[in-house]
């Protein structure tokens, strides 16, 4: 390609930049990586880009065809009040068409905060949050609920839970069973993202603890629910905490290879679970960084999963959700975060994921609307079915700019990566807090660089109006707390004493088994469950067994 | 006293995960020489617990996950009970702005939009500090 006539061309277009070049001031992309304004064949010499989509290392996408054998799977984070009214949210959602592969229902249900961290709605501290940004779900008959009629065979059920994830996936698993269901039916994903607490400010376990669990489920699911997503990557929390793009990249990377570290010390063969772990990336505003983290984020972790044993190609493959970013959004001038949104997602299919969310324009002032929520669906229909993007798999690939730029973000990526396994892993950054001291100096130098306008953001630093926004979000009655104390009081009632006080000690036990390194926790947690054993009940002993702590 | 900085309570729900906005606000206060009191809090009775023993000048109160009405009521009775009615109390985070005025009718001072430099909330403290009266 560098031949005579590029030489020429190169020189021809020196000449034609003279007269202004030195006026062009340098610039950087959010990883702080130089960009020049041009990029050329030499800037891609060297590279190898002899490759195809759905070959290892995968730089250009999982599959060979990309989308055009099924698009992406649209997952639209919901969830409200009690499991009634999220229960009426699903249904609204696959009659607007919102759907997974090959047309099969998708459902991705964020917990209220309360049921996130283990406690019930009659719990002083849930006061003010029961059912509020997320659904309240605490007992078999609340996921008897969500999961009523549909087809079990195909359905996915993601539940984003925080710390009751082992609760969470035991309460479905016992809701199926009571359905006469046998368990390895459920499809869907479990969060188990407690590696999270190294830059989110959550209570949790100790840390043994947290792996020790997070390694309990996966073990679990490899056993007995196969078709089952053990573990979400939980990129996304690191990029919405401050990780700029490359930080996302190499502390995801460096978090994934920790949960494989934490399965094969349980026991596990690589091969058996690593396919069954997948991420969960965000998408922040530079269109093209995006689109080269995520070429690089499959080739790198073909990599590390290679590097950790792994032989099959589903174990290699790096599975992607995105949550485009609700950090970015403003709340000044709402309407314009559609914009925002759909160039996210436009940045997440040119990137070749397998799955996304997209925010809401009005997230930043309250709960979603209906239409702000079904817009931000739409938008995503609209990319998949009106833009033709579907139809040609990875079609940056042979850009100078974007192959040079991927390049970039792997070797800057590794450089963090390395540094960090070098010093004990991610693990070790989440014990020693390193990890959360470099997002957190991200987030504030980024904040800096907002103040000072070097960073625009339309409405915020730019164009900014003194304009009052009357917009209503939407509200979910504080009542909903009355009613889910009813639901779950009326539940309690018609318990067995005597089996719910010998569940919990069996818990309790197999607690103090796991922390000993022998036996399993899920299995025991699954018959609590039946027993009807509460998600707050169930992590009242938890939290005593292992070390409850509330960070800073 | 007038040497004495400025003192803040800057309070987050621990079960909220969305903290990277009350942490910065807690550095840029402290940039503006402010000392933060960083505060997970589980019941609005801790905000008023901690607020009395750590002596401040001012409440922030971050919100990302609704409740700030009823926690905006609570918290003001809970303070008038406890004889501190001289403290500035401040809100920020996702709060729609159509209820600023319902929050500044129950007593809060200011609401603040997510977003804003903490240069922002700090001249809003420094001018309004020792002024500021529950009713």
């Amino acid at each position: 390609m560098i031949n005579e006539n590029f030489q020429k061309a190169k020189a021809a277009w020196e000449k034609g930049r003279q007269r202004y070049a030195d006026k062009i001031k340098p610039k950087k992309n959010l990883s702080g990586i130089d960009i020049k304004s041009v990029y050329t064949p030499e800037d891609i010499e060297g590279l190898d880009l002899a490759t195809m989509p759905g070959v290892y290392p995968y730089t250009r996408a999982l599959y060979p065809d990309g989308y055009a054998l099924t698009p992406w799977m649209q997952q639209m984070v919901f969830g409200y009040g009690t499991c009634e009214e999220t229960r009426v949210k699903m249904e609204n959602l696959v009659a607007q068409g919102m759907e997974g592969y090959f047309g099969h229902k998708v459902f991705n249900i964020v917990y209220d905060i309360p049921s996130m961290y283990g406690i019930d709605a009659d719990h002083p501290e849930a006061e003010g949050n029961v059912g509020q940004c997320g659904v309240h779900l605490s007992t078999v008959e609340d996921y008897d609920e969500i999961i009523r009629d549909w087809d079990m065979e195909t359905t996915n059920f993601s539940l984003i839970t925080g710390d009751n994830c082992l609760p969470g996936l035991a309460l479905i698993a016992a809701a199926a069973k009571r359905r006469g269901k046998k368990i390895d039916v459920l499809h869907g994903n479990s969060m188990n993202w407690y590696p999270r607490i190294a830059v989110q400010d959550i209570p949790s376990w100790e840390p043994k603890y947290g792996y020790a669990m997070m390694a309990d489920l996966i073990k679990f699911c490899t056993n007995s629910v196969p078709a089952w997503n053990t573990t979400n990557i939980f990129m996304y929390g690191l990029s919405e905490c401050g990780a700029t793009p490359v930080q996302e990249l190499a502390y995801g990377l460096a978090w994934g290879k920790s949960v494989i570290d934490a399965g094969k010390a349980a026991g596990l063969e690589p091969d058996s679970f690593v396919g069954r772990l997948g991420f969960q990336i965000g998408i922040q505003m530079n269109l093209f960084e995006e689109v080269a983290k995520l070429r690089a984020h499959r080739k790198m972790w073909a990599k590390v999963t290679r590097d950790a044993g792994c032989s099959k190609s589903q174990c290699m493959h790096a599975r992607v959700h995105i949550h485009t970013s609700g950090n970015v959004l403003t709340a000044q001038q709402p309407l314009n975060n559609t914009a925002r949104i759909t160039l996210q997602i436009l940045a997440a299919v040119l990137g070749g994921v397998q799955s996304i969310h997209s925010c809401s324009y009005d997230e930043t002032i309250g709960i979603p609307t209906e239409l702000s929520h079904r817009t931000a669906l739409r938008s995503q229909q609209i990319i998949m079915w009106e833009s033709g993007l579907k139809e040609v798999a990875d079609p940056l690939a042979g850009s100078y700019y974007v192959e040079w730029l991927t390049d970039q973000m792997e070797k800057e990526g590794w450089k963090i990566f390395n540094e960090l396994e070098a010093r004990g892993g991610y693990m070790k950054g989440l014990e020693d807090g390193s990890i959360k001291r470099d997002i957190d100096n991200s987030a504030y130098e980024t904040k800096i660089k907002i103040k000072t306008g070097k960073q625009p953001v339309v409405g915020l630093n730019r164009y900014v109006m003194d304009e009052k926004e009357e917009h209503q979000p939407f509200r979910v009655d504080y009542a909903i707390e009355k009613k889910a104390i009813e639901r779950l009081r009326a539940f309690r009632a018609k318990r067995n004493g005597k089996d719910v006080e010998s569940a919990l000690e069996n818990v309790k036990n197999a607690c103090q088994k796991l922390k000993d390194g022998e036996g399993q926790l899920m299995p025991v947690l699954v018959d609590a469950a039946e027993k009807g054993v509460t998600n707050g009940e169930m992590m009242e002993v938890m939290k005593r067994a292992f070390n409850w702590v509330v960070t800073e | 006293m007038a040497d004495q900085p400025i003192k803040v309570l800057l309070a987050k729900k621990k079960i909220d995960v969305h903290g990277r906005g009350s942490k910065l606000i807690a550095r840029e206060l402290r940039d503006a020489g402010m000392e933060v009191v960083y505060f997970r809090f589980g019941t609005v009775d801790d905000i008023i617990n901690a607020a009395i023993q750590e002596n401040v000048d001012v409440i922030g109160v971050s919100i990302m996950t609704s409740g700030h009405l009823p926690i905006a009521e609570k918290l003001i009775a809970g303070l008038k009970k406890n004889g501190m009615n001289e403290v500035l109390l401040i809100m920020g985070g996702v709060i729609p702005e159509v209820d600023f005025k319902a929050l500044q009718e129950i007593g809060i001072h200011k609401v603040f939009l997510p977003g804003l430099p903490g240069e922002t909330v700090a001249e809003y403290i420094k001018e309004n500090v020792g002024k500021a009266r529950l009713n």
